[in-house]
């Protein structure tokens, strides 16, 4: 499974959407009305399950899927 | 007459139904809904059998994404409040938001959400608790979530008032309405504590039957043989709004709040003050504020506490206010059947009273057996009772003394 099937995974079982409600290049605020504490959630929960550390900052309501996920693929092969 | 408050909807989330006819339907049964608590595992607990909600995902029409956020009183204060915004025909298309207000009662917050993440906190480290406990578990998050969930703006709150917590909700609301500061107000009140900490809390006060082996039988108020009264988890919404725009919507009215009376003891932190003069008070204040005569009044729903305090007081004050009158009174404590609900409890206690008055049945007090020489009225002992009711009281008391009085008139 590569990195970003793995991200879509997470958002989409940690806020207990469909997969398909989730837009590559749509901001998550945009396509799935994502909060500030959602996006809280999501860190934690990506910081966990790739042993990384992103700060809440790093990526916010306002990101998409692309941009989390290059985000993630810099700390992972950081 | 001047415009009274109207009450056009109802919403139940209890022990015995999910839905407004289900309710109505299971106490005219006069059989008790209480059962033993087997949600986790409370064999040690003094007391560990509760009035409790079963089927809540059931009915409720709440997102996976959204509950999971939130504490279950939150969750059965939207089932209720989507039962009673229905139930009034309120049009969420075309009504003015900015004037609809939430006023909402409870006397604990949600506590299944918050010993769970501060369990997982002490475990994990701060990483390990979830963001939403923030805002889940506090007492006024109820009345957010449901503002939240239909955009609601209007003038609200939340009334933390023990056992009185609803009582106080129901008139603060009103009062609201009667001030034409909102259209419509939701009123009423929530409470979940049949949770691990919270059932350990309600212990700890001491006024809970332990009665373990007959939870069927347990809850029974000015009975001799009492023990205390038995748990609840549930929620009453309400819909309060302007008998005239009521009527100019053409909906159908259930009845009136017609006043309030209320005191407090100033006595102890938690127990009542040991004479009854504070609950009189309060009753007199009531009848005054809905410009009632003490002949006026048909039906009185109890607090029921059954405690040998709570119960003698409670009788003591209603014999000193209506003197030989009150047997002209048709007396009951409905919450007999399905547990005391705290917060919650008065709302509930205003729904059947209601459904009493439109079919002229009274639900009883169940499982009385033992006449208590202290405790002597008619208290409408285990069968239903046909009564016309055309003006009722409702009295909650909240722990160390809060006496809450209201008055419920008939269209």
């Amino acid at each position: 499974m590569g990195l970003k099937e793995e991200a879509l995974g997470i958002i989409s079982k940690t806020l207990d959407i469909k997969e398909s409600e989730i837009k590559e290049d749509q901001k998550l605020y945009d396509s799935i009305g994502v909060d500030s504490t959602e996006m809280v959630e999501l860190v934690v929960t990506f910081n966990k399950h790739f042993g990384i550390k992103i700060e809440t900052n790093e990526i916010t309501k306002f990101s998409t899927l692309n941009e989390i996920v290059g985000v993630i693929e810099k700390k992972v092969n950081g | 007459m001047s415009d009274r408050v109207a009450i056009t909807g109802l919403g139940v989330v209890s022990p015995c139904g999910l839905k407004k006819e289900t309710f109505w339907a299971n106490l005219r049964k006069c059989e008790s809904f209480v059962d033993e608590i087997k949600r986790f595992d409370a064999n040690l607990y003094p007391s560990r059998i509760a009035g409790q909600v079963h089927e809540l995902d059931h009915y409720s029409h709440v997102s996976g994404r959204l509950v999971k956020k939130i504490d279950v009183f939150s969750h059965m204060a939207l089932v209720a409040s989507e039962q009673a915004i229905k139930d009034a025909g309120m049009d969420l298309e075309k009504i003015d938001k900015d004037r609809v207000g939430v006023f909402m009662g409870n006397a604990i917050g949600g506590w299944l959400f918050a010993e769970t993440e501060l369990r997982d906190m002490y475990i994990e480290g701060r990483e390990g608790i979830s963001p939403y406990m923030a805002s889940a578990w506090f007492p006024a998050a109820p009345q957010g979530q449901v503002t939240i969930y239909y955009g609601f703006k209007g003038y609200s709150k939340t009334i933390v008032a023990d056992k009185a917590s609803s009582a106080l909700s129901l008139w603060y609301g009103s009062k609201v309405i009667a001030q034409d500061k909102n259209d419509f107000v939701l009123a009423g009140g929530m409470e979940a504590p049949i949770t691990p900490y919270a059932l350990l809390s309600a212990n700890t006060y001491g006024s809970l039957s332990k009665n373990n082996l007959n939870p069927k039988t347990a809850y029974k108020p000015y009975d001799l043989d009492r023990d205390g009264f038995v748990l609840g988890e549930g929620s009453g919404i309400v819909i309060l709004e302007k008998e005239s725009k009521a009527k100019g919507r053409g909906i159908p009215i259930y009845g009136f709040i017609k006043g309030i009376g209320f005191s407090s003891d100033g006595y102890h932190y938690s127990r009542y003050a040991p004479a009854s003069d504070d609950l009189e008070y309060a009753i007199k204040e009531c009848l005054k504020d809905a410009k009632w005569n003490r002949e006026d009044i048909d039906y009185i729903c109890l607090d029921g506490e059954a405690t040998v305090v709570g119960d003698y007081l409670e009788t003591q004050a209603l014999k000193n206010v209506f003197g030989e009158g009150i047997k002209n009174i048709t007396l009951s404590a409905p919450k007999s059947i399905y547990g005391n609900l705290l917060g919650a409890q008065s709302a509930l206690d205003l729904i059947v009273t209601l459904f009493s008055m439109k079919n002229s049945t009274v639900i009883p007090t169940i499982n009385q057996v033992m006449g208590d020489p202290y405790c002597d009225l008619d208290y409408t002992p285990n069968k239903l009772k046909e009564r016309e009711i055309n003006k009722a009281l409702i009295i909650a008391r909240g722990r160390g003394g809060i006496n809450v009085v209201l008055a419920i008139e008939k269209e």
